[in-house]
């Protein structure tokens, strides 16, 4: 069994008071292994990127609590979180979130700079880390002149300069096409598997299941079973199977994230449904 | 163990990737700056070249009617028996008496006011050297090189003055200032043409002793003051500071507060157009002291860039000065460099008080958020 790199416990988080409180995460109970790639998706609203942000120790929880490398980041005051998050977390973005102005290489020694790695250690460190990711060749470009693959592996390269037990994803491959997608979630499998750190992905992207060890859907700030979801064949988006559009075709029932998909379904679902896949615990 | 070493530059980087603003910020506090630097330079320049006619003497005591220290816009009147007694005096080793006025120097193309000394060509009290032509004879009269200019006289031309006429004989390098020009006569001439028969205005005393106690034993014996070079000088110096004090103040203030807004929004614009980026270094792991090091790092770049700047200009606008014969002159002194660059890191650190707030309330949860 491998070591508990996260755990969460009755995670609540409250925003606002009286008539307009939202409970963005209401009781979230999560723990995460070395090692372990976790997916949690839900639709958009549902709360993961609050979660997102109170297991990087960005956000402290209204109730509950978060530990990390055995830390309870309640314990941790304000002012020393920001050494925590640069050296037990790395984190990776949609937008990438390069700094426009620092080249490839700089980028990531930024990162090692924040967690007081400096000169010559620091650059051989970032240098070291975008060769093993195939950027050898783009040390001095601008980030603009990057491609969204490249983007994203630089901000990999960021992730792991400070060696952290955890690396937290929000949405890495929305941005990337179908290929390099699929690299990138293939580069973070092999960053869990190889190299023992716990993985935790937040996306709507489905495709990112296959290299997930356990998939988790977040709706209305809970955690809610698997065996409700199933994908929607016109987007691929995993849905609720209750409470949202469907439509019966050969006497099989599929569900839609919203009317607009399952209109699209109707005039052709031999298309669609050719091309579905099923989702875990679930049909198309 | 920590390692200390070089660290990413991010706020020069930053300062400059968008090369047009920080262009644009440092010449606009440059520009600031200058107005700064210049108009010190100009006032450090009016107070050097106002003392130069006291500064070459070579008499170390100035010696005027009693309560007297000044020679702009003063009026002194020595009876000239008094100089036999000052002679006597132990220590001192010559004495030179000078007539001296405020006077319009007239030529058929102009007028310009001058400050028109009579004194004994050999005996001291003239200028240190004529560069072009003679000392002043009979009748004569020698002009320094910017006030020749300005009336566009040259040796051998005329030029009224004490309301009567003069040979221009001879040039002297540039005695000027913003409001004088310098004119040197025969002291006979001079007493002949104003009425005033054994009577000097000053009395330049050369001493081989300490001035400063010759000084005393001049007014000890005599109802006259006596002041050091020096003492005079900066007496000189005083009365003209205070004159246009105000005026430079206002200026400089000025200056100051335009220097103050350029870094302040050009810090602010740099900061809030990356209040993104700022966000993602928080969620990174950058605290207050890495991202105040930033901000502070764009201040100190673009202060300490429109300072070099400012003071390349400042040397460069007053050589050209110098080289023409404007009676302004521009002295960049190094106390003043250093003054204006210590007030300007001061300036730029105010500057970066409302982009340090700013960075302080970024959510680093925010690079979540699209």
């Amino acid at each position: 069994m491998q070591a508990l790199a996260v755990r969460a416990e009755g995670l609540d988080r409250v925003f606002g008071e009286g008539d307009v409180q939202v409970r963005a995460v209401r009781g979230v109970d999560l723990e995460v292994r070395s090692g372990e790639v976790v997916l949690i998706m839900g639709p958009s609203g549902s709360g993961k990127t609050t979660l997102l942000s109170m297991l990087g120790a960005m956000l402290r929880p209204s109730r509950g609590r978060v530990e990390v490398d055995g830390v309870d980041l309640a314990s941790l005051p304000e002012k020393r979180l920001p050494a925590f998050r640069a050296r037990r977390f790395g984190f990776v973005f949609q937008d990438f979130n390069l700094l426009s102005a620092l080249t490839v290489r700089e980028n990531v020694e930024l990162a090692l700079n924040l967690a007081g790695v400096t000169g010559r250690p620091a650059r051989e460190r970032a240098e070291g880390l975008l060769r093993d990711l195939g950027l050898g060749e783009r040390l001095g470009f601008l980030p603009e002149k990057l491609s969204g693959g490249e983007k994203q592996r630089v901000a990999i390269a960021r992730a792991l300069a400070n060696d952290p037990a955890v690396i937290l994803a929000d949405e890495p491959t929305a941005n990337l096409d179908s290929k390099i997608g699929h690299e990138i979630a293939r580069l973070l499998r092999r960053i869990a598997s190889a190299e023992g750190r716990s993985v935790v992905i937040v996306s709507h992207d489905t495709r990112l299941k296959d290299i997930a060890d356990r998939v988790l859907w977040l709706e209305d700030g809970e955690f809610r079973s698997m065996s409700e979801m199933v994908t929607d064949p016109v987007c691929g988006m995993a849905v609720e199977r209750e409470a949202t559009p469907h439509f019966v075709s050969d006497g099989r029932t599929w569900f839609f994230c919203s009317t607009a998909c399952r209109d699209e379904f109707a005039t052709d679902p031999d298309r669609f449904s050719a091309s579905a896949t099923v989702a875990r615990g679930g049909e198309g | 163990m920590r390692v200390v070493g070089a660290r990413v530059a991010v706020g020069r980087r930053n300062l400059f990737s968008e090369r047009r603003r920080g262009l644009l910020g440092v010449a606009g506090t440059a520009a600031a700056l200058l107005l700064v630097l210049a108009v010190g330079a100009v006032f450090d320049g009016a107070m050097r070249q106002i003392t130069r006619y006291i500064d070459m003497q070579p008499a170390q005591v100035f010696v005027s009617q009693l309560g007297v220290r000044n020679l702009h816009m003063a009026s002194s009147s020595i009876p000239l028996d008094a100089l036999e007694a000052i002679e006597t005096l132990p220590g001192v080793t010559s004495v030179a008496p000078i007539l001296f006025a405020q006077d319009g120097l007239e030529t058929g193309g102009g007028r310009r006011l001058s400050y028109v000394i009579g004194y004994e060509p050999g005996l001291g009290g003239g200028p240190a050297e004529v560069e072009t032509g003679d000392e002043p004879g009979p009748g004569e009269i020698v002009l320094d090189t910017a006030t020749a200019a300005s009336l566009g006289v040259d040796t051998g031309d005329p030029v009224g003055a004490l309301g009567t006429s003069w040979s221009v004989s001879g040039l002297v390098g540039n005695l000027s200032n913003v409001a004088n020009g310098a004119a040197f006569v025969q002291l006979d001439d001079f007493a002949a043409a104003r009425g005033l028969p054994d009577t000097a205005s000053y009395l330049l005393v050369a001493t081989d002793r300490d001035p400063t106690s010759v000084a005393a034993a001049i007014e000890r014996e005599t109802d006259l003051s006596a002041t050091t070079r020096e003492a005079f000088s900066r007496s000189e110096r005083a009365l003209v500071s205070d004159m246009i004090g105000d005026v430079l103040r206002i200026v400089t203030g000025a200056a100051w507060l335009v220097g103050f807004a350029v870094v302040a929004l050009t810090l602010y614009a740099a900061t809030r157009s990356r209040l993104r980026e700022i966000g993602v270094m928080k969620a990174l792991g950058a605290d207050r002291g890495a991202l105040s090091r930033v901000v502070l790092t764009q201040a100190a770049w673009t202060v300490g860039a429109a300072v070099g700047v400012a003071a390349a200009l400042t040397i460069g606008v007053g050589s050209l000065l110098a080289r023409t014969s404007s009676p302004v002159t521009m002295a960049l002194e190094p106390g003043a460099l250093v003054r204006v660059a210590a007030i300007s890191m001061v300036v730029g650190a105010a500057a970066s008080v409302a982009p340090l707030v700013k960075v302080s309330r970024v959510d680093p949860a925010s690079v979540f958020r699209r």
